[in-house]
């Protein structure tokens, strides 16, 4: 999928808020992408405009390329044969995201139903193995069960099923273990990992959460303020990083071998609102290196063959 | 007393957990036989709640009888009768057992109520209560029915457009009706329909389509022709507040997270509205239902008087002047009987409805 200059606008009463900032972004079969960032810094907002799941008040422009075709052009007929089965998606509160009147089988089923012509009895058996698959113990018990009858990593394991029902070439994973008690996160993030390569689609990983990309995502891209700010290889990011923003970030993990009392490093103030008209770098008035040059948006350019920073001040930052 | 909302559900029986074969057809067989235990917690709790509607009518029959009664003196009347005997005065004073207390003549009414005697009418000629209230009750049925059916129909047809089509002009002009719906009181609302059918429509062409007044069931034409205008009253105002309340249900489902799932899942909008969201819709609407139902049985005094409809509303403004106990007690009873017991029926639907609530 193919990403190119995507821009999100909401009308709203105080103005319109440019959710999102032109937008690049691609991912190769079979690739794993993480998307990082604050809240509000657009990524949830990216993942929905490419799936056209926005309300309808929200402007999208730009492209988004899958296998040759714009989707944002597409018919919504052809658009919903792309959804659930082409691109699926895992949303991030799995307490919600699944309809409270069905059972969780009826949900993957009516899931299969929906893109290829398979009976009933069929659809059921295949649901069946996707529940064990994800994890789920006594799988053809649990899919006659109801949303409300799962815990919550269970119910995010029954999302990840019906994700890749139908073996989607992208999977786009929300924010999946944030609504998640922290000791299960590890496990549903080995779940979603382990179907994505048993199914061979790409994921598309958003959080807010660097920790959970560092093992898992190929190349990492750091959105702030509705704009890409540093795209690469996770190493690159995690190692040679050459964006203040991701630098700040980074210091922001806490840290194991942290001395005793030392505080938690914080990046100072607060992101600019969506309503912004301002000119300059969205970052200037966080960052330690702004001086009068960050008066203008910078480019993204390319400090080393397939790693991006947005910044004036790339050669100090990499010092 | 609500159902209580639960996270757990019953366990399956081993027997059916073992049966699991992956079978559709069979699966959804086996729920309706597994589904058994689960039935007999509805049974018990539909037996408890019946128990306990007795002294919810013991106590509501009492309220009336001692207001009724001490609201009026039926030998007051006779007091101006010249040509009446002193046997009248005996006969009246007999009849309502006026030497007694008032709670002794309640344990009497009641006594007798429990044997399935209502009393007799007074000011109807000496009828038992139980044969008029059961004719009446039936006439009020004839327009209460089609009216709840038409309510439930349309209001979930207005409801779900008004909500999908939100701050649409369609959704403006569904809002704003429903708004002069609520306003518009019920008598002033049947006297314009009695004035446009029985005059003015008939000074333009010549031709009177419905009957204005009075109950005609001769046929099922006259039937229409007498019926259609009491109904679209009685629907006119609840229609209103119900589209509304369908329209606040549909919009909050609308909005919830697992109706965007179902889109991502690829769902044509239509199953999406109808399947995914509707069926949730619906689940707060039932307790409107239910009570809006039980009062449309229960008689509109107001309809059913400017109609000229003899049914259970009209009866009961002509039962109270003519302090005539036994028939409204009767009317009391049949009114307590069907806001209970479509309250009860409420809640069972409730558990149909929504899995996550059980009875217990």
């Amino acid at each position: 999928m193919e990403v190119q200059g995507l821009t999100v606008e909401f009308p709203t009463e105080d103005g319109l808020v440019r959710a999102v900032r032109g937008v690049d972004m691609h991912i190769a079969e079979g690739e794993v992408l993480g998307i990082v960032g604050e809240s509000g810094s657009g990524k949830s907002v990216t993942a929905l405009a490419t799936m056209r799941l926005l309300p309808k008040r929200a402007q999208v422009s730009g492209q988004v390329l899958f296998e040759g075709r714009d989707l944002l052009t597409l018919s919504d007929r052809a658009m919903r044969g792309v959804r659930g089965s082409d691109i699926a998606m895992i949303f991030q509160d799995p307490m919600t995201a699944l309809n409270p009147v069905f059972t969780v089988g009826e949900q993957i089923v009516e899931m299969i139903r929906a893109h290829a012509p398979v009976g009933k009895p069929l659809a059921w058996k295949r649901t069946v193995e996707l529940l064990d698959l994800v994890g789920i113990s006594e799988p053809s018990r649990r899919a006659r069960q109801y949303p409300h009858e799962f815990s919550g990593g269970m119910r995010q394991r029954a999302m990840i099923a019906m994700a890749v029902a139908n073996r989607p070439k992208l999977l786009i994973a929300d924010e999946p273990t944030t609504a998640l008690d922290v000791t299960i996160q590890a496990q549903v993030m080995e779940v979603i990992t382990e179907v994505q390569k048993a199914v061979g689609s790409a994921l598309l990983l958003i959080t807010h959460d660097l920790g959970l990309v560092a093992g898992i995502a190929h190349r990492v891209q750091v959105m702030y303020a509705g704009r890409v700010f540093e795209n690469g290889a996770t190493d690159e990011i995690f190692y040679r990083s050459v964006n203040p923003y991701t630098k700040g970030l980074l210091r922001s993990i806490p840290r194991l071998d942290a001395k005793e009392k030392t505080r938690l490093y914080t990046i100072p103030g607060l992101p600019p609102s969506g309503l912004s008209r301002n000119e300059a770098c969205p970052f200037r008035p966080r960052c330690e290196f702004a001086d009068a040059v960050c008066g203008t948006v910078p480019e993204l350019v390319e400090v080393v063959p397939g790693h991006q920073s947005r910044c004036h001040h790339t050669q100090e930052v990499s010092m | 007393m609500p159902p209580a909302l639960s996270t757990a559900r019953p366990m399956l029986s081993t027997a059916r957990a073992k049966r699991g074969t992956g079978d559709w057809r069979l699966e959804t067989r086996l729920k309706w036989l597994g589904g058994w235990v689960h039935m007999t917690g509805v049974f018990a709790y539909a037996v408890r709640r019946i128990f306990t509607t007795i002294p919810l009518l013991v106590a509501a029959t009492f309220v009336v009888f001692v207001l009724v009664s001490i609201s009026g003196d039926p030998l007051a009347r006779l007091a101006t009768c010249t040509t009446c005997s002193d046997a009248a005065y005996d006969r009246l004073i007999d009849l309502y057992e006026l030497d007694k207390p008032i709670p002794l003549r309640y344990v009497g009414w009641i006594t007798d109520a429990a044997t399935g005697d209502l009393g007799t009418s007074t000011s109807l000629g000496e009828k038992p209560v139980a044969g008029i209230v059961a004719e009446r009750l039936w006439n009020t049925a004839l327009l209460a029915v089609p009216s709840f059916l038409l309510i439930a129909f349309l209001a979930v047809v207005l409801g779900v457009f008004s909500a999908i089509k939100q701050y649409s002009i369609g959704d403006y002009l569904v809002t704003g009706a429903s708004f002069v719906g609520i306003a518009m009181p019920t008598f002033f609302f049947g006297l314009l329909l009695q004035a446009f059918w029985g005059v003015w429509w008939q000074d333009w062409t010549g031709w009177k389509p419905f009957y204005v007044t009075g109950k005609h069931v001769a046929s099922f034409g006259d039937y229409l022709a007498s019926a259609t205008l009491p109904i679209i009253t009685l629907t006119i105002v609840l229609l209103a507040t119900e589209s509304r309340f369908q329209r606040a249900a549909m919009l909050e489902v609308i909005g919830s997270d697992y109706i965007r799932t179902a889109r991502a899942k690829g769902l044509s909008e239509r199953r999406v509205i109808f399947k995914h969201a509707l069926r949730n819709a619906l689940i707060p609407l039932v307790t409107l239902w239910a009570l809006d139902f039980a009062g449309l049985l229960g008689g509109s005094v107001i309809t059913e008087t400017i109609f000229a409809w003899p049914g259970l509303g009209q009866l009961l403004v002509s039962a109270l002047p003519n302090l005539d106990l036994d028939l409204v007690m009767g009317l009391v009873m049949v009114a307590a009987l069907l806001t209970i017991s479509f309250n009860l029926l409420a809640d069972l639907l409730y558990g149909v409805l929504d899995p996550r609530i059980r009875y217990d």
